[in-house]
């Protein structure tokens, strides 16, 4: 589908949720604009050459693609409702990424950047903590480890119960 | 009943089986699952379940031909 500029509409609907292929952040930030909107926020979430003190080779991202898509959606609605966002977007990969490629995007437009922002952390923090959405590490050293990014229930005792706030 | 791992999972299984012995609900396929590899207890622990795309809570009555998706901790990002 086109977006008019005119009168785009808050959920991007031409970028799949979930995408085997790179990123386009260019094409992503392209449309992301908005006439109401003074606001426009783009996170990237990339990889990085290290972790647990270890070079880190490449990360690989497997997901549960209908489920993780719909919650990446209900996530994206939710935060239009409660941030009265303009235009809202996430897009995450699956498959191999390589050191400094983007893994997951968000961009939120809304008429002033504190909206923004604090949309934008918050359908960060819940992709990660609840789309059922897993990285593997590769390392250097021919080792590999499925990421724990989400250890909230070693706090809340319950995996359901996350420790992120929503404000 | 079909049962599909993800992630941390298919390191104790291999990623689709079946289970034909009859369960009823998530606890007692846990228990099948504990019999066919005692090293998962700690990672099952933690993970969540769904059926057919939905996820479920020990209360859901399982059918011998729904599809299960067992769910690790997510890792995104």
């Amino acid at each position: 589908m086109t977006l008019s500029p005119s009168s785009p509409p808050a959920v991007a609907d031409n970028f799949p949720y979930i995408s085997s292929i790179p990123l386009d952040l260019p094409a992503l930030l392209a449309v992301a604009h908005h006439p109401e909107a003074g606001a426009v926020v783009l996170f990237s979430g990339e990889t990085r050459d290290n972790s647990h003190n270890k070079k880190v080779a490449y990360l690989e991202y497997e997901a549960h693609e209908v489920m993780a898509a719909k919650m990446i959606d209900e996530i994206l609605k939710e935060s239009i409702e409660k941030w009265n966002l303009n235009y809202a977007v996430a897009q995450h990969r699956i498959g191999k990424v390589g050191i400094c490629e983007s893994a997951v995007a968000v961009i939120t437009c809304s008429p002033h950047r504190s909206e923004a922002y604090a949309a934008n952390r918050y359908i960060i923090d819940k992709i990660k903590h609840e789309a059922p959405v897993w990285k593997c590490e590769y390392f250097t050293d021919g080792t590999k480890e499925w990421g724990g990014n989400c250890n909230c229930y070693a706090i809340t005792g319950d995996p359901d119960k996350h420790i992120y706030t929503s404000s | 009943m079909k049962i599909v791992m993800y992630a941390l999972m298919k390191d104790y299984f291999e990623p689709e089986l079946l289970v034909e012995e009859p369960v009823l609900n998530i606890d007692e396929l846990k228990q099948v699952l504990l019999k066919r590899n005692a090293d998962v207890e700690n990672v099952l622990g933690v993970c969540r379940f769904a059926v057919n795309d939905w996820f479920i809570d020990n209360t859901f009555q399982l059918q011998s031909n729904d599809v299960v998706s067992i769910i690790p901790p997510s890792s995104g990002g």
